[in-house]
């Protein structure tokens, strides 16, 4: 493994991936710190640009813009108090605390190093575990597979959605949907009704920005009237509060590690996502802190634990995805399309159909924590300067590169009609409490669910009961009704997310 | 708008369309013979989406019946709304408008439309904006990606 790793940093240390990676970076912050715009909207209109590019490069601006967007997101959270998503409420709470005692620069600092090092420690983790993971996971056959697939349908439906119907619900249509167009088993049409042009299915890539990054633009309008705040760093005429000491960095360490090691556990299981990892490890930190009553009120220690686990879900969300061939939340959803679409599978396969670049793209994954720390660090003032644009700059910009987008993907003129229904579908899901991303997820792992069920038929023709003599297929089934159960336990409790935000 | 009434409208059109799937067999055109049918999944995803709506729509009939007080999640507001049918309009003319126009030409209209909608009215920069991001959008896609977006055709 380690010749591996060290020939993926060969790969990856050349002119295209280094200056992808670059790009990648401050295109993640930039988007990430603009309010309004998330890092999964970021990686779905620069998704088409990639097309073009070989995996490496492409794969590792994805990621790149995917860890340097969720880092972003605390910029605004920080300092205008509008967190991007409910996993940097927390964040927000202490940062804009501090920012309003003018020291945004300390909590800008600490936001950072937290980012990085818990970016940093999953995906080390990742990269120790995955392969290791792989070879188990390659023993299990279609009945398996066929079993494993209905886990990750029930635990994402189950745990993503507003309640347990809505989330599978959504899944379900995403099921739907993914089965318009030509049957890769059989052959046959299905829901074309004569038209050809429906042969093909829905093209993914204007399908995942109608759905996922127009509706943020429909949020924009609604709420184009309300006064848009500057973002701008406060100051404090003491320097000490303008910047965190290497002191104060040693005193938060241990919490970042602790804080780290829930984000990467929480991460790895699928369905969770950055928000109960942060809200766990803050409530940890908090528990075992000297000084419990700071918390919510500007505490630098908050900021550490939040922003470490939140982050720490950026690398670990990938261990199901390279696997197990489950997306562990809705940006590994995105980032599964997007290793499709390069014509990598992800999966256990991956390791050794495909072992050069996936070692290529984990180094990647690493340089990228330092071009983050570095980039992040020497740019502060010039992201915050873009970020602070008025939106009537960004939004026109936004809806151009994703019409361009939509077309890229099959220089098509239907694709952009694709873009608009699913705009509406997307801003439609959302009001009604429906999930985009646990939509996409259903949509993305029919086809495989599909072609395992086939296989497994095959095998056991018509003794039904051998689909149920394999040992896995019945851990997947207790696994099932376990995360219903917990999944419905855990809505009975209050968990303390703000009003009106899911996890 | 309460989202419970919505909820049972939106509920009963799934379950008719789901009806449809596990009733209509000419939603399925040739293909080969396989163990599994080609309608064997949809019909399975329709039966579930019969039974989820259903859950859905009992929850929302249920609290509608007893007057239960709406909570914050059960509420879709409504102000700013015109603005996203106006938006909507604009992705539709946006697309006309390319077929005929091209992008080039289509896009800045549009970018300026979009900009004027969010409040813009900085007229000098906004139209300098849209008429560079359109050509570097358009030449940029041309030298570095290969892609041709749609030209003139009128």
């Amino acid at each position: 493994m380690f010749d591996n790793i060290i020939s993926g940093f060969g790969l990856v240390f050349a002119v295209g991936p280094i200056l992808g990676i670059i790009a990648g970076v401050i295109v993640g912050i930039i988007f990430g710190a603009i309010p309004g715009i998330s890092a999964i909207m970021a990686i779905a209109m620069i998704l088409p640009m990639t097309f073009y590019l070989g995996p490496i490069v492409g794969i590792t601006i994805l990621l790149a813009v995917y860890k340097a967007g969720i880092y972003g997101g605390s910029i605004s959270a920080i300092l205008l108090n509008t967190p991007g998503a409910a996993a940097s409420f927390l964040t927000a709470q202490d940062g804009h605390a501090l920012t309003k005692a003018g020291k945004a620069g300390k909590a800008l600092d600490m936001s950072l190093f937290a980012s990085v090092s818990g970016e940093m420690l999953a995906t080390i983790v990742l990269i120790l575990i995955a392969a290791p993971f792989s070879l188990i996971s390659l023993q299990a056959g279609p009945i398996e597979k066929v079993f494993l697939l209905l886990f990750a349908f029930t635990i994402i439906g189950t745990m993503a959605g507003e309640s347990i119907p809505r989330g599978l619900l959504s899944c379900c249509l995403g099921m739907l949907f993914s089965m318009v167009g030509m049957s890769s088993i059989t052959g046959a049409s299905r829901f074309t009704f004569g038209y050809t042009e429906l042969m093909g299915g829905f093209t993914f890539t204007p399908m995942l920005i109608g759905i996922l990054v127009m509706p943020e633009v429909f949020n924009v309008i609604r709420r184009r009237k309300d006064p848009q705040n500057k973002l701008t760093i406060t100051r404090s005429p003491n320097p000490e509060d303008n910047r965190l000491s290497f002191k104060e960095f040693r005193a938060v360490f241990k919490t970042i590690l602790k804080s780290s090691a829930i984000g990467t556990f929480v991460g790895a299981l699928p369905g969770l996502g950055s928000s109960p990892a942060a809200f766990l490890a803050y409530s940890e930190a908090k528990r075992t802190a000297k000084k419990p009553e700071e918390y919510g009120k500007g505490s630098v220690e908050g900021i550490a634990a939040a922003e470490s686990a939140n982050n720490a879900v950026c690398g670990s969300s990938m261990i199901p995805m390279l696997t197990l061939s489950i997306p562990g939340d809705d940006v590994a959803a995105l980032l599964m399309g997007a290793f499709l679409i390069h014509g990598l599978t992800p999966g256990p396969m991956i390791f050794f159909e495909h072992t050069q670049t996936i070692y290529a793209i984990f180094a990647g994954f690493l340089l990228t924590d330092l071009f983050l720390l570095v980039i992040a660090r020497a740019g502060f003032k010039f992201f915050i300067k873009v970020a602070s644009l008025r939106q009537y700059y960004i939004f026109p910009c936004v809806t151009a590169f994703a019409f361009t987008g939509a077309y890229t993907t099959g220089q098509n003129m239907d694709d952009i009609i694709v873009l608009i229904a699913f705009t509406i579908i997307g801003y439609g899901m959302r009001l009604v409490g429906l999930n985009p991303a646990v939509f996409i997820i259903g949509f993305i792992l029919t086809p495989f669910f599909e072609q395992n069920l086939d296989q497994a038929m095959s095998i056991v023709g018509t003794d039904y009961w051998q689909l149920f003599t394999s040992p896995f297929s019945w851990v997947f089934i207790i696994l099932s009704i376990l995360s219903v159960i917990s999944s419905v336990r855990m809505r009975k409790k209050p968990v303390g997310l703000p009003k009106g935000k899911t996890a | 708008m309460d989202r419970r009434k919505i909820d049972i409208y939106l509920s009963t059109f799934l379950i008719i369309i789901s009806a449809i799937i596990l009733t209509d067999n000419n939603l399925v055109e040739g293909g080969a013979e396989s163990n599994l049918s080609s309608m064997f999944l949809p019909r399975f995803a329709a039966c579930l989406i019969i039974i989820f709506s259903l859950t859905i729509a009992i929850q929302s009939l249920m609290k509608l019946t007893k007057h239960t007080e709406i909570t914050a999640n059960e509420i879709i507001p409504t102000e700013g709304l015109s603005g996203v049918f106006i938006y909507i309009g604009i992705l539709i003319t946006y697309w006309i408008a390319m077929l005929y126009l091209g992008f080039l030409i289509s896009t800045p209209f549009i970018m300026i439309a979009v900009a004027v909608l969010l409040g813009g009215r900085r007229w000098g920069s906004i139209i300098t904006m849209s008429i560079a991001t359109s050509l570097l959008i358009f030449y940029g896609s041309k030298i570095f990606l290969r892609v041709y977006l749609p030209t003139w055709t009128l």
